[in-house]
């Protein structure tokens, strides 16, 4: 193939490397490993629509990789989605999800439905058996009300009004099944949704951080509050560990002359639109 | 293709299933000693988990061995609480030989050998042993879990060690840098890295955080402190 | 040492109690409501009685993700016959289309179904689907991990043309008995009565479910 024309990659995943991959792990060599975000997510359903949660926590092994990232994630004007799980496999299905759901919004003209959305998600899932490793609360309001659902990895998918996912969903469960009622008040309900979330960040050591939560009213108005409760402070130090100027060696210097530049200001033109 | 006579479910399965024993549990928590010429410092975090749970958050994980020796534990809690008992009777056993406490030194050595006599089945534990010499120095011995030993100034162990020993060697042992005046660490210096090293430890490894105990040695006796971190 | 969170990687599957019996103008439906991922329950109010049509209901056993994925296309299968054909679909169909999916992935699909339904040809029916799928009518059927420790007393009091109420008292007996004794069964029964006029939903809580004897 030319330079000039470059190749377009063929649409869906590339399996390229598989049989390759499993030659070089059988003579032993370990593949690196995606990031799972250890997580606590969760939903309910209230009085006026939906509320979602998430922590900010995402772990690789024992070591945490991201102290606040971001969970909740935008599938529809009137749709948001928590996941957990293969952090990539989470954020590319929503994604696309998302994007699938716009055009078909374009070509209905009308708002999508979360049962829509929770169809497309479950079929993706279950095509992938397992190996797109995405555990999901994916939450949302339409013309019939409010609805939540719980999307496991494998394609198989719960409506509830409440649930949670992830390492922490024991420990965030817990909260829901003592406190959790019909026809919550907001506040009501987002102090529930913050303390699930927290249980989970103080009990679960796979969650932490923040605590992020997103509130869908009925007719479609959000309330995205990122860090809505900072659980954990970060400790003060004691010392400074600023460096004096020169701390740091130098090994080699070379010195490069910039070429004079000439600055020249382009009027534009306006469009012939006669 | 054979004809399944009995119907397979995952929850209740109908073919015996092989279990492995795995004797070792890793309980996570980190350990940091600093040491100075008339004073060592230990601290540990009180952290006990398991996987991704908490069993406990103020477990305390030094042991004090004598009047001026300490040991810090981390791994294997089963294996700590073994080997810190055999260790104590091994203490009061060379006392009433000897009619004298073991020094540090000696502690040291002992420790070595008692991990090397399970060369073949270790005990799962990263070690860190300080206290003051006979000169009244503060030294620190760290371990690897079947008995090779080290005598350093400075030592991280445990699950945030390979996290905090580069800092320890960049602040205390002013590696990596240019025009710096060699000088041993004050008491006060040593006492505030150990607390900033926990606080950066606890921001980045899961097993590490809740609080830390630290032990101050001198020559006066063993002061102990504790010091609050994150809790997620 | 094994993952510290091995449930979330475990295949999320309904062990499960279920059941279907035929009476006098229909038939009964019933199942559990755990759902669980190894140990724990993931849902405690999971509906495990799926509509297809609305007189051919199914109840679903084995993985979650299986059975509801099978559901959602033989329902829209049936939808699609039930357009052609101008009426409601057999029941006998509604089974059949289920066993060529379950036969023909049998290799990758874990799902045990009963198909159960009321159509103007044959009335109330039962079609049992179990793991492989085979496909048999049966008067009364049961499935599921929770199954096992009923067969018995299925056999001992089911009578064909049993009254609505009669058999509505059979099925909760049965399942409250499966739900005590098997642990991946429980929460509250779920029953579906399905005749002529269609499907009349009941739910039995776990604090009115009939007691036996407990030891």
């Amino acid at each position: 193939m030319s330079v000039l024309c470059p190749e377009i990659p063929a649409p869906g995943f590339s399996f390229d490397n598989c049989r390759r991959n499993v030659m070089l792990e059988n003579k032993g060599l370990v593949l690196p490993k995606a990031t799972k975000t250890g997580t606590t997510i969760v939903g309910i359903i209230y009085k006026d629509g939906v509320i979602l949660g998430a922590d900010t926590r995402a772990t690789e092994d024992t070591t945490v990789a991201d102290k606040n990232c971001e969970k909740i994630h935008y599938i529809a004007p009137n749709m948001y989605c928590c996941g957990a799980g293969t952090a990539a496999d989470t954020e590319m299905t929503t994604q696309m999800i998302s994007s699938q759901l716009e055009l078909h919004r374009l070509y209905t003209g009308r708002v999508v439905r979360v049962a829509t959305a929770n169809q497309l998600l479950k079929q993706y899932l279950f095509r992938y058996q397992g190996y797109v490793g995405a555990a999901l609360v994916l939450g949302g309001v339409d013309t019939t009300g409010s609805h939540l659902y719980c999307i496991f990895p494998h394609g198989s998918s719960d409506q509830l009004h409440y649930t949670t996912m992830g390492s922490g969903s024991l420990a965030a469960m817990a909260v829901f099944e003592s406190r959790w009622k019909p026809d919550m008040e907001e506040a009501e309900g987002v102090q529930l949704v913050r303390d699930a979330i927290a249980a989970g960040i103080f009990n679960d050591l796979g969650s932490g951080s923040n605590v992020d939560i997103c509130i869908i009213r009925k007719g479609g108005n959000v309330d995205y509050k990122r860090t809505y409760d900072e659980a954990n402070k970060k400790g003060q130090k004691q010392n400074s560990y600023k460096y004096q100027k020169g701390t740091t060696a130098v090994l080699t210097t070379k010195v490069v002359d910039v070429e004079e530049v000439t600055v020249r200001r382009i009027e534009t033109e306006e469009m012939d639109t006669a | 293709m054979s004809l399944a006579i009995r119907p397979y479910y995952p929850d209740y399965s109908t073919v015996p299933t092989q279990h492995h024993f795995n004797p070792y549990a890793d309980n996570g928590g980190s350990i940091v000693a600093i040491a100075g010429n008339d004073f060592v410092i230990i601290g540990a975090d009180t952290r006990l988990s398991a996987g991704f749970s908490i069993y406990t958050r103020e477990q305390n994980k030094l042991f004090s061995l004598s009047g001026t020796t300490v040991l810090g534990c981390s791994g294997c809690w089963c294996d700590t609480l073994t080997l810190t008992r055999i260790l104590k009777s091994r203490m009061q056993m060379y006392q009433q030989e000897h009619n004298k406490v073991m020094s540090t030194e000696a502690c040291a050595q002992m420790l070595s050998t008692m991990l090397y006599y399970k060369r073949f089945f270790p005990y799962y534990i990263s070690n860190v042993l300080v206290g003051l010499d006979n000169e009244g120095k503060g030294c620190v011995y760290s371990y690897d879990p079947i008995g090779h030993c080290e005598k350093a100034t400075y030592r991280a162990g445990g699950s945030a060690g390979a996290l905090l020993q580069p800092l320890l060697d960049n602040q205390i042992g002013q590696k990596n840098m240019l025009n710096v005046k060699p000088e041993s660490v004050t008491k006060e210096r040593a006492l505030s890295i150990i607390k900033d090293v926990f606080i950066s430890a606890a921001e980045r490894d899961i097993y590490t955080g809740d609080s830390i105990s630290i032990n101050i040695i001198t020559k006066d006796g063993i002061t102990q402190e504790t010091f609050e971190l994150r809790k997620d | 040492m094994e993952g510290p969170n091995d449930w979330m990687d475990a295949p999320h599957s309904t062990g499960t109690s279920i059941m279907a019996a035929e009476f006098d103008n229909g038939v009964i439906i019933g199942a559990d409501s755990r759902s669980t991922t190894g140990a724990y329950i993931a849902n405690r109010v999971a509906d495990k009685l799926t509509r297809i049509t609305d007189r051919i209901y199914c109840c679903r056993s084995g993985s979650a993700a299986d059975t509801q994925a099978i559901a959602d296309i033989v329902s829209y299968h049936l939808e699609f016959h039930g357009m052609e054909l101008g009426g409601d679909p057999l029941v006998e169909i509604g089974a059949n289309v289920f066993k060529e999916l379950c036969y023909n992935y049998r290799d990758s699909l874990m799902a045990g179904i009963l198909v159960a339904g009321w159509d103007k040809k044959k009335g109330g029916q039962i079609y049992s689907i179990p793991i492989g799928g085979m496909c048999v009518r049966q008067p009364v059927s049961i499935g599921g991990s929770g199954s096992s420790y009923v067969y018995g007393y299925v056999d001992a009091n089911f009578k064909p043309n049993m009254t609505q109420e009669e058999c509505v008292k059979f099925v909760t007996n049965t399942l409250a008995l499966a739900m005590s004794r098997d642990g991946s069964s429980g929460g509250v029964v779920r029953l579906g009565i399905i005749t002529e006029k269609g499907i009349e939903r009941r739910v039995v809580l776990g604090n009115e479910l009939p007691k036996f004897y407990e030891n």
